[in-house]
């Protein structure tokens, strides 16, 4: 059965996108990720134009994001205030970042921002979550006590001004790092289509030592936001979004995403990290192969800057 | 253009001194009309076919098969600007990206060719050329001198257009059937040409044309509208005229979907 797709101009399988849609929402779930750093690339793998991709990419997040928000808030995982700090910078990185895109579509720079953006951030965080989930999985397993917060230790993030209680996640901490851990993953979720799960978990687990417990629902929280403002600048801005598109990945996502978060509570916090490090490598992989291997066809088609 | 008019009389007049016979029984024309003047693109639409057919007035062909006529068709996208790039091995570091990249200014985005035979066989190649058929023929013209987008000489930009030519025939955008024209009777022909799932939204124009002995005797044109129709034309123009509306819409949908599931899928004790 196909449909065919007012924005990105072709006819597609309903079930291809709708199983696609289905397995990126129950990682989403999973991981407390937006599950749009896999979703991107298969869509462009797929023969999705790439700028469709991003912007289509970021609807979905609002999906796949909602619903696991809701059913992190349900038991309590949200901080909300630390959320909102973060929302705020993530705004802000959101309006860069569309407009980045709009000038890189127009130097005809954009898909290879992409491929490189991807492989750096996905090979650099995979590598640093695998290291370390594997570290700790080891003390772990040989009995000794872990714990990700560490009281005693002091770094830069404590030296800075605007210091703002978090009560939910315990923590007494400036209010700037966490506004600029949102700004970026801000501007990473327009430029690349994704909730920035990937980024913000290990950034708010390593630089704010927040407990693993309160991160996912904290990051799917301003995840749905950043999102939802992005679908709307990208709209505007790209003329990039497509309703069809996104309604297949959602009907497919939502569903998936539920069975993801009920399966998340049966894994540990390190073994969780451990298989999306894996996840992570495992794209970056392809994605560095593709840039590098010889392609059968040096050429291809651009877009011509303004026209889609 | 007074030149070109000239020209043209000149060709007539010659043709017509040529060929006593034909004016005997009247000149040979050729008549043709599109099975489907207008093709909606809907939310099912996987591609479609339009039917060509005509007719030769004044056919001096004893039988379908005497074959003494060529009839070309061809069906011609909208006239778009269009990017191509190429990729190249970048600084030797084993990185392959888009390094040049050209514009044309003008370049159909479809074309399909259906004839009685390949279109070399019918006419030479200065025929073609001047009428425009055939891939290597069609009219591609690069953009203008001091861009970046400009090729640097005659090598690259036929190299360019040979590569954007390879890339539609790759997604079945540019086709020719050789055999595609097939004389039904003394006089009446008829052609398919099948638009693919891909085909770009725009007003088609077909040309029919009509060849004896690698003259050209007649020719007739028409328009296909191509269009979006109903709830895709909706999507497409919301989204082209009313951006923040259409993202907003979208953001709501995709909300209501998140939310709609999570409250569906509440379990008790949660």
């Amino acid at each position: 059965m196909h449909v065919y797709l007012p924005i990105a101009e072709m006819s597609v399988n309903i079930f291809v996108y709708l199983g696609l849609g289905a397995a990126i929402g129950f990682l989403s779930g999973l991981f407390g990720v937006g599950g749009g750093f896999l979703l991107t690339p298969l869509l462009i793998f797929l023969g999705i134009p790439p700028v469709v991709a991003v912007g289509t990419g970021t609807a979905n997040v609002v999906a796949t994001s909602v619903s696991g928000a809701v059913a992190q808030y349900r038991r309590n995982n949200v901080d909300v205030k630390m959320g909102v700090v973060m929302l705020a910078g993530g705004l802000i990185g959101s309006s860069i970042g569309v407009e980045s895109v709009r000038l890189l579509r127009k130097a005809g720079l954009f898909e290879l921002v992409i491929s490189l953006s991807y492989v750096t951030f996905l090979g650099v965080i995979g590598a640093l979550m695998m290291v370390e989930s594997l570290s700790t999985y080891r003390k772990a397993s040989a009995g000794i006590a872990v714990s990700s917060r560490k009281p005693g230790q002091h770094s830069w993030v404590d030296g800075l001004p605007f210091k703002m209680r978090f009560h939910r996640s315990k923590l007494y901490i400036s209010a700037i790092p966490p506004a600029m851990i949102g700004m970026f993953v801000g501007f990473m979720a327009a430029v690349m289509g994704i909730g920035g799960g990937f980024v913000i978990i290990p950034a708010m687990i390593y630089l704010l030592r927040m407990s693993t417990s309160v991160v996912i629902g904290t990051s799917l929280f301003q995840i749905v936001f950043v999102a939802a403002f992005t679908t709307i600048l990208h709209s505007v801005q790209n003329k990039s979004v497509d309703v069809v598109l996104a309604a297949l990945l959602m009907i497919g996502g939502v569903v998936g995403a539920q069975f993801g978060t009920v399966s998340g509570q049966r894994l540990k916090g390190e073994q969780l990290r451990l298989l999306l490090a894996g996840l992570i490598l495992i794209v970056c992989i392809r994605l560095a192969f593709d840039l590098v291997s010889a392609p059968d066809e040096l050429f291809s088609f651009g877009t011509v800057s303004g026209a889609k | 253009m007074l030149q070109r008019s000239t020209f043209c009389l000149a060709a007539f007049v010659m043709s017509a001194l040529a060929m006593p016979a034909a004016s005997q029984s009247g000149k040979e024309t050729v008549e043709a009309d599109v099975s489907s003047r207008s093709v909606a693109i809907t939310s099912d639409f996987t591609g479609t076919e339009i039917l060509i057919f005509g007719t030769v007035e004044n056919s001096r062909q004893s039988s379908a098969e005497a074959g003494t006529y060529d009839v070309v068709v061809a069906v011609e996208g909208t006239q778009v600007p269009q990017n191509v790039r190429r990729k190249s091995n970048f600084a030797g570091l084993g990185l392959w990206i888009n390094t040049r990249e050209i514009r044309f200014a003008s370049f159909p985005s479809y074309y399909a060719i259906a004839s009685t035979r390949p279109i070399e066989e019918i006419a030479d190649r200065a025929t073609l050329d001047k009428l425009e058929i055939g891939f290597a023929h069609v009219r591609l013209v690069p953009s203008g001198s001091g861009t970046r987008f400009a090729p640097a000489g005659v090598k690259e930009a036929s190299e360019f257009r040979n590569a954007a030519i390879r890339l539609k025939q790759r997604d079945r955008l540019y086709v020719t059937k050789d055999q595609g024209v097939a004389f039904i009777g003394r006089s009446l022909f008829r052609a398919t040409i099948s638009l693919p799932p891909n085909v770009p939204v725009g007003p088609l124009t077909t040309r029919v044309y009509l060849f004896r002995e690698g003259q050209i005797l007649s020719q007739y044109k028409s328009e296909v509208t191509l269009e979006r129709a109903g709830l895709e034309r909706f999507l497409y123009d919301s989204a082209n005229k009313r951006p923040v509306l259409y993202g907003i819409s979208t953001v709501l949908l995709a909300a209501a979907a998140g939310l709609a599931a999570a409250f569906t899928f509440r379990r008790p004790g949660h």
